[in-house]
């Protein structure tokens, strides 16, 4: 379990985790609310760890971590919203 | 000056410059015509002037990149031109193909002019700004293959600098593209479609790589910044100009019988093109900021933020104004055109030229710079230009949302006479900041010919 | 000189609102990463800022293509069911781990171990190899049975979207090949990581972008 202390082993182990998850939800055909905020949850997470442990921003100055996970949640918002309105 | 052959650069900045007083004669008779329709008819038709004011920037911005190239590259390289020989001849055979492709715009019916010039040969003319007869087309080529062949064979004789080989692909591309204005398809969606593949590669695309090497350079030299920091922003903004003007083409294939996806591929990339543009500003002030070393031109280092500045507003936003295919239905071939046509090409393409003559003109003339009170006055004219250039833009913005307003949106659309009728006070303020606009050329000529206590060059 | 000054420095006055960029460049480049506390920004300022635009260009077509299925929410969902969801998820997969190696391969870096470096880098390279693989046989199927981004506004988005990506994919790998062979001379190190880490913040952005990619074109319904 030593791996497991790099945060990159970590976020690696998670991710494929969390795409087996999304695979899983296509296969049984989820759709729907619940469906849509789960699967956009499981890339939010994903992509957060992409950029924290990945691109190593855990640590950077405020300013480029605010940048990039600002676009994390301006694009899952809006991808959000327009599912939203189409569920209406 | 460090390398004796830059000196053939000098006839062509006096022609650039002498070319650009042209332009905006023209451009003051077209704004006059715009208001009194009849004006110097029938000496000087509107399409007549339309074409010389166009061609004329055109052809003097040409003469600019040129002159700048010749300027640029030996130092680069740090070696002589290849033949100055070959880039003077290659200057009086491109002034006088340009001269009399004027005159022939002036003189004859432009029907005549072609059945004189052999368009039947190959049918080249009729299209907007690529209206030159055959045989200025051929020389354009010839001019074009010399002048690159010179500074090619220069460059591979000394160093090769990345701002070179950016400014070398910008230059070849430029000949490059030229080449589908001999391509003119019978099928007139075909004949659009490769049409934009000279102009919108040319402004959008190969022209912003000349316009990046020449403000590198210009930043180099003033602010004594390393060029290793330069060399790195701008290919980054090499990149995304390439990225976002090379599939930004697509803004011109909406609605012409090209298939709908352009409609998608063409506002996307196309709203992406100021991102570029603002990399340049960034890029300039940064730069102007960490400067090294103050160097006695600052009139240049004025022009060089200037140009970043208002290429991002003119191209910039101006261009993402009406850009994207919604908006763009509506505002299509308006005055909002015409607003975002005028401070893009004077705010990209003729300052970065005004940035080069005015560091090199000195340089050339045997000092760093030009006098204090040379450079005052050099200031106001790019004051003067600038401010009345936003003004031109400004006003034509108006007059253009009312154009669409009035002829496009409204419940009970106006014929097109009758919404310009509308829009005339509109005209009238933009002749009046047009002459604003000529009297700062006129300063900007003066400021070269006056004296006062000069820095000497290194 | 005063007057020239007096307009000059009103020219220049933008500059203060261009203070934030200053701050920006000003943050020290890779060579002291020794002090593991003080907060630094992986690779190069320009890189980041390339980075962003490409974003920027993503963000743009990802809600456009929201938006417009808001629109045809029935044609969307019953042409994402033609969609190959096994290979995207296995792409999803490989470009996870392809950016993982890229990941061992700069901390390898900060420990001076050379041969990872390159090992990492050319699995890393490896891993970008089979994404591009298993979309041609995405690609090829879809083609073969005559789809084209003029069929209709979803496979138009599917195919611009993905295509798009495929192309940052090259030249992501473009930019590993050039990491690995700098690496093979041994270029990077604890001492100077700065090339490796510039490359690896874009690789990393090209997996960043096909995790929203996947679910929301091949799955989210």
């Amino acid at each position: 379990m030593n791996s497991l202390k790099n945060p990159a082993n970590r976020a690696w182990l998670i991710l494929i985790i969390a795409t087996g998850i999304t695979w899983y939800l296509g296969e049984v055909g989820a759709a729907g609310t619940a469906a849509i905020v789960a699967m956009l949850a499981i890339a939010f997470v994903k992509g957060r760890l992409v950029i924290l442990d990945f691109m190593e921003l855990r640590d950077a100055p405020l300013l480029w971590r605010v940048l990039l996970e600002g676009w994390l949640i301006l694009v899952s918002s809006l991808i959000l919203l327009a599912y939203w309105i189409s569920l209406k | 000056m460090q390398y004796k052959s830059q000196a053939v650069a000098k006839p062509y900045f006096i022609a650039a410059i002498g070319l650009f007083v042209g332009q905006i004669l023209f451009g003051l008779i077209l704004g006059l015509q715009y208001v009194l329709g009849d004006f110097l008819f029938p000496a000087i038709p509107f399409n007549v002037a339309r074409m010389v004011h166009t061609n004329l920037l055109i052809v003097w911005l040409l003469f600019g990149f040129m002159g700048g190239a010749y300027f640029m590259i030996p130092e680069e390289s740090e070696t002589e031109l290849f033949s100055p020989k070959l880039a003077l001849a290659m200057f009086w055979i491109f002034l006088v193909a340009g001269a009399l492709t004027i005159v022939g715009y002036l003189t004859v019916p432009y029907a005549t002019l072609a059945a004189m010039t052999g368009n039947n040969l190959i049918e080249t003319m009729g299209r907007e700004f690529l209206e030159q007869p055959l045989p200025t087309k051929l020389g354009i080529v010839v001019v074009a293959l010399a002048f690159l062949f010179n500074l090619t064979m220069t460059m591979l004789k000394g160093k090769k600098t990345a701002i070179s080989m950016v400014l070398m692909i910008g230059l070849w591309g430029l000949a490059v593209f030229f080449l589908f204005s001999f391509y003119n398809p019978v099928n007139v969606v075909l004949d659009k479609f490769f049409w934009w593949w000279t102009v919108h590669l040319w402004v959008e695309g190969v022209w912003e790589l000349i316009l990046g090497s020449f403000l590198a350079f210009v930043l180099i030299k003033t602010t004594g910044v390393d060029r290793e920091v330069i060399e790195k922003w701008l290919y980054v903004i090499v990149t995304l100009t390439l990225i976002s003007g090379i599939i930004g083409t697509g803004h011109h294939y909406f609605w012409i019988g090209t298939p709908e996806y352009w409609q998608w591929w063409g506002s996307i990339f196309s709203a992406l093109e100021p991102i570029p543009f603002f990399g340049m500003t960034v890029f300039a002030f940064n730069m102007v900021n960490r400067r090294r070393r103050e160097h006695p031109n600052k009139a240049a280092v004025l022009w060089a933020l200037g140009t970043g500045v208002m290429a991002f507003l003119g191209a910039g936003v101006w261009g993402f104004l009406h850009t994207l295919a919604p908006v763009n239905y509506y505002t299509h071939g308006s005055q909002i055109t015409a607003a975002h046509g005028h401070m893009a090409f004077y705010g990209a393409y003729a300052m970065v030229n005004l940035m080069m003559i005015s560091y090199a003109m000195p340089i050339l003339r045997g000092r760093a710079a030009n006098s204090n009170k040379s450079q005052v006055l050099e200031m106001w004219s790019f004051w003067l230009m600038t401010i009345a250039m936003v003004f031109i833009t400004l006003f034509l913005t108006a007059a253009g949302i009312l154009q669409v307003w009035l002829q496009r949106v409204s419940d009970t659309p106006l014929p097109f006479m009758v919404t310009q009728d509308k829009i005339s006070l509109f005209y009238w303020m933009r002749e009046w900041a047009g002459v604003a606009f000529l009297i700062g050329l006129i300063l900007y000529i003066v400021s070269f010919f006056v004296g006062g206590e000069e820095e000497k060059a290194k | 000189m005063n007057r020239a000054f007096f307009i000059w420095g009103r020219s220049i006055h933008p500059v203060r609102l261009l203070a934030t960029m200053q701050r920006m460049s000003e943050i020290s480049p890779a060579t002291e990463q020794a002090s593991a506390s003080s907060k630094r920004l992986p690779g190069d300022l320009a890189i980041w800022f390339f980075i962003m635009a490409e974003l920027v260009a993503f963000a743009v077509f990802f809600s456009a293509y929201a938006f417009t299925r808001a629109k045809h929410v029935e044609m969307f969902n019953l042409y994402q069911q033609t969609l190959d969801r096994d290979l995207g998820a296995l792409n999803t997969l490989l470009l996870i781990t392809g950016s993982w190696f890229i990941v061992l391969a700069v901390q390898a870096a900060h420990r001076n171990d050379q041969k990872a470096i390159s090992r990492n880098i050319l699995l890393g390279f490896l891993c970008g190899g089979g994404f591009l693989a298993v979309k041609v046989i995405e690609y090829s199927a879809k083609f073969g049975a005559g789809i084209s981004m003029s069929t209709n506004t979803f496979y138009m988005f599917y195919i611009s979207l993905t295509f798009f990506h495929f192309m940052h994919v090259i030249l992501g790998m473009v930019i590993l090949a050039v990491l690995w062979l700098q690496s093979r001379k041994g270029v990077y190190g604890s001492h100077d990581a700065h090339g490796l880490e510039s490359g690896a913040a874009y690789w990393h952005m090209v997996d960043l972008l096909w995790i929203i990619l996947f679910p929301l074109v091949y799955v989210m319904r």
